[in-house]
């Protein structure tokens, strides 16, 4: 079969085999098993590893006729198991056998081992002598004595079951065995002996197994062949070196990894999460597709007069006392620079990082998109409250057809749409995808565009405050195609320049070259406490007005009251709301920031006219612990 | 460092009238250091969960528990003060979280109640921020669903952010993962293991499966029959297993490394609960075996090992 071997006889072939559950609330119905075709050898052992719902056990049942196939079937040396007659088909699964994960449930509880080894003799017609040579005959051969012969199943051990069971599949001398979790409710030193003595009974009979498991170590230790099964079919399928040696499929590998023992390593799958985004979020630009947002010429310039004794502040939170620099270290800052009235008065740098290093925004950048819609706003570029589709006519027919850039800004559009980031199902993770932040083998959301345009509507827009990434995506789209300019020229023109940023920035593309608006920005930590005292300062920069002060006056102000606000918004920030891509804080001293996943902010005080850019490489993307961290964190610093 | 845990010489007995009827434990002796994981990996039968309901206090009347338990600041403590600590200082994760939920209340409802019982003010903050924590990206949801309203991933989770709802010093975990497909069992030990670092709480792990075990842990004890065989740093019991048992345990995984039908086997099955073992337990079954086997193995120490055998030398 393999390895150069000359290729056996076909013993089984599998022709498009589909298998489909009605479901209540679809006409579909759900595909369990979705047109799989594979041949199976004489002599060799085919194992399909799969977890829970990948359909292998509807495979093997259905291949195995003792479940009727949807479409498709199984040819079994030479015949069709469909349209036979009784008699037919009986004689074609006497060379079937078949053993199951639950021994003890296999076996009759009130049939003796003898009886439930001689049970398909007697069904085959065997004369009671011959039955009896044959048990004893088996028993030899599984190891078990013969003094076993009329005990029950609960007077055995799982092992001892198992034998019964394997001893019992092949009493009428099968040709095929299908072994369904054989080992699977085994210990480990018990399931060792199975799997030699199901190693030894192929030899010595000539046996082709069909292997089903979820263990990748039981599969690729028995199997010639490894046919590795999610969501209905195969996504890998090759010899057993193949694929444990050289795995294609991301799902494959993943399950490689986690067999192994082996830690999450870096790839398009992992970069975000801890500990990969500690050099991930410094680089993206060396893994990922990004344009450049250019600095300006003359970049503004802070005093610097470092404040020492902020590092002595304590912040009480979570029923624990930090220090400042105990509390940055908590929540596995990289940077932070703190900006007050004009003059920097705390940086600080972890992680390899520099005042010339840049770090990924993530939802940071949405606030800057917010800025750069005031500006296209007040020249007269685009008008916010027409829907979306007005200037997108592409996406007439998905959410964006009827909601408005407004409320696009506010989050108040009603989308089908969870931003579930551990999720690898949720419309965030189609967003990934499509935007080339993750491995995407679906052949779907290529780009961006071809994703938004599938975006639902889910209700009313406008009502309620619903955070959604893709509406940001949709926003930075829109401006590039009415300006038909780039969007990182627009960021280039109208907000970093003028802002007098010192280093350049860049942002994350598609692989349509269409910007990441939702959190696709890296700069430095000083240039993003630069873009938040662009809000202190009332939109001015060198002299200049950048954003308009009446803009950053509307958008503190906050959401309208009659926006539906969301439970884990007011947990956090009481009376807070989000507005123009900004969150707001309520009560004497407003605040104002922008937040990123895994721990980047722009936090700014009016009041106290303080501004504090921090990046932070988090393990995981959410966590009310840390959010509370950092609000304590930054409302003690601006209180020194 | 300062120890959290030590168990010293546990041995429990079950008892009908005053007669002993087994022992299903004896010599346990181990020992968990603040923030640091402690594995216990053995096959069904071994005393592994006996381990932890003698810990945390909950074996039934019927039985007898010798030997000391030390418990962080509180020194020797017994099941009444265990008690005590139960559920605060002490929690634990098991492998159905069906089980840790009442099915006819919801999450929200039922994390309340643990809550209001340690004490926490601002609850329904905490408990969101709580689910996050733990990777439910929608708390609010969550805490509305029933059990069964939730997949197996997901009320494992909920279950592990019931446990953390305070920081424990010590957190049991059960075979946490044993019910959960791989991938996402594997999710849940990197969150716990991330959980731990940041919050810095002392683990027990406790399960079957040989490569959880070894992926999480600092220290591992084996366990057959009721007794540790082998302790010590998991990277060298994993690499070089000393006791003969523990090596037939890692022979036994299989892999595409090693050839069909060439695993290593234990022969037999383990001793019942009710045999009256003496000397070695593992000598019906053990390939090494000498005249001495027939006494109690001394516990030898190689380096930063300890062993229960008669012919492993230091
Ligand atoms: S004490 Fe003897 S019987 Fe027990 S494990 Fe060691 S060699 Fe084997």
């Amino acid at each position: 079969m393999l390895g150069g071997e000359i290729m056996s006889e076909i013993v089984m072939q599998i022709t498009e085999l589909t298998k489909v559950f009605p479901l209540r609330d679809s006409k579909v119905g759900f595909k369990a098993v979705d047109s799989i075709s594979i041949d199976l050898y004489k002599g060799e052992v085919l194992g399909v590893v799969g977890e829970s719902g990948s359909g292998k056990s509807t495979l093997a049942r259905c291949a195995f006729g003792i479940t009727e196939p949807t479409s498709g079937g199984t040819i079994i040396l030479g015949q069709s198991l469909v349209g036979k007659s009784r008699k037919a088909t009986r004689e074609l699964r006497a060379h079937l056998g078949f053993v199951f994960q639950d021994p003890a449930g296999s076996i009759n509880p009130r049939m003796s081992v003898h009886a439930a080894i001689a049970e398909p003799l007697m069904l085959a017609g065997m004369d009671s002598d011959s039955i009896d040579k044959r048990v004893n005959f088996l028993m030899d051969r599984v190891g078990l004595a013969t003094s076993q012969l009329s005990r029950k199943s609960h007077e055995l051990s799982g092992g001892q079951c198992q034998r019964v069971a394997i001893a019992r599949a092949l009493a009428t001398n099968p040709k095929i065995v299908l072994l369904d979790e054989p080992t699977s409710s085994l210990d480990l030193s018990v399931q060792a002996q199975i799997l030699n003595l199901l190693e030894e009974l192929r030899r010595d009979f000539d046996l082709t197994y069909f292997l089903i498991s979820h263990n990748l170590d039981v599969v690729s230790h028995l199997s010639d062949r490894v046919a590795v099964m999610k969501d209905g079919v195969f996504v890998e399928v090759g010899s057993t070196r193949q694929v444990v040696d050289a795995p294609k499929h991301p799902f494959t590998r993943e399950l490689i990894r986690v067999y192994s023992g082996a830690a999450r390593e870096f790839d398009l799958d992992t970069w975000q999460d801890g500990p990969m985004n500690r050099w991930a979020f410094q680089n993206v630009s060396t893994f990922l597709p990004t344009r450049k947002i250019e600095a300006s010429t003359k970049p503004l310039e802070f005093k610097a007069l470092i404040d020492d004794t902020l590092d002595a502040i304590t912040i009480d939170v979570a029923d624990s006392t930090y220090t400042l620099p105990e509390l940055l270290a908590d929540v596995d800052t990289d940077a932070i620079v703190v900006v007050r009235k004009a003059t920097l008065v705390y940086e600080k740098y972890f992680n390899d990082m520099t005042e010339d290093s840049v770090h990924l925004l993530q939802s940071v950048s949405k606030s800057i998109l917010g800025a750069l819609y005031a500006v296209m706003v007040e020249r007269g570029v685009i008008d916010i409250d027409k829907p979306i589709a007005f200037y997108l006519p592409e996406l007439v027919g998905s959410v964006y057809e009827d909601a408005t850039i407004a409320q696009a800004l506010d989050m108040t559009v009603a989308i089908n749409f969870s931003e579930d980031y551990s999720d690898p199902q949720s419309e965030m993770a189609r967003l990934d995808r499509a935007a080339g932040w993750r491995t995407n083998t679906t052949g779907q959301d290529l780009g961006l565009r071809s994703f938004l345009g599938t975006m639902t509507a889910s209700g009313e827009h406008g009502k309620a405050y619903q955070y959604c990434s893709a509406n940001t995506d949709v926003l930075a789209w829109l401006i590039s195609e009415v300006t038909q300019t780039p969007y990182q020229e627009l960021l280039t023109r109208y907000i970093w320049q003028p802002m007098g940023a010192h280093d350049d920035a860049s942002i994350i593309v598609d692989s349509e070259g269409l910007s990441v608006g939702n959190g696709g920005i890296s700069c430095t930590t000083r240039d993003l406490a630069r873009f938040g005292l662009l809000i202190v300062n009332h939109g001015r920069a060198n002299g200049e007005q950048v954003i308009p002060t009446a803009w950053i006056d509307a958008t503190l102000a906050g959401a309208s009251a009659d926006v539906e606000s969301a439970d884990y918004l007011q947990a956090l920030h009481p009376g807070g709301s989000y507005k123009n891509k900004w969150w707001i804080t309520a009560g004497a001293s407003r605040e104002i920031f922008g937040v990123g996943i895994y721990g980047q902010y722009v936090w700014v005080d009016p009041t106290s006219e303080t501004v504090i850019a921090k990046f932070s490489s988090l393990p995981i993307p959410v966590d009310g612990v840390h959010s509370r961290k950092h609000m304590a964190l930054f409302k003690a610093i601006c209180a020194h | 460092m300062s120890t959290v845990l030590k168990i010293s010489e546990l041995e429990v007995d079950f008892q009908i009238n005053g007669v002993i009827t087994n022992t299903p434990l004896r010599g346990i002796n181990i020992e968990i250091k603040a923030g640091k994981t402690l594995g216990i990996v053995g096959e069904t039968g071994c005393g592994k969960t006996l381990t932890a309901t003698a810990i945390m206090g909950l074996l039934p009347s019927s039985a007898v528990q010798r030997g000391q338990i030390e418990f962080a600041d509180h020194g020797v403590i017994n099941k009444s003060e265990m008690a005590a600590i139960r559920g605060s200082e002490i929690t634990m994760i098991f492998q159905n979280p069906q089980s840790a939920f009442n099915p006819i209340f919801t999450i929200g409802a039922q994390l309340t109640m643990v809550a209001q019982r340690r004490g926490i003010s601002d609850i329904k903050a905490i408990l969101v921020a709580r689910l996050e924590s733990v990777g439910l990206r929608d708390p609010r949801r969550v805490l509305e669903s029933y059990p069964h309203e939730l997949s197996g991933g997901m009320l494992q989770r909920a279950m592990i952010a019931m446990a953390l709802l305070s920081t424990p010093t010590l957190l049991i975990a059960d075979e946490p993962t044993t019910a959960l497909d791989a991938t996402i069992g594997d999710q849940v030990l990197t969150l716990i293991a991330t959980l731990q670092k940041r919050e810095g709480f002392a683990m027990l792990f406790i399960s079957h499966d040989v490569t959880a075990v070894a992926k999480v842990s600092d220290e591992i004890a084996v366990i057959y029959a009721g007794r540790v065989v082998e302790t010590g740093p998991a990277h060298d019991v994993m690499s070089s297993p000393q006791h003969p048992y523990t090596r037939g345990l890692l022979g036994a995984i299989p892999s595409a490394e090693k050839a069909r039908g060439t695993l290593v086997t234990i022969p037999g099955n383990v001793p019942s609960v009710l045999t009256n073992i003496k000397g070695c337990a593992f000598a019906e079954r053990c390939s090494a075996r000498i005249d001495k086997c027939d006494q109690e193995p001394p516990i030898v120490e190689i380096g930063n090992r300890s062993v229960a055998c008669w012919v492993v030398k230091s």
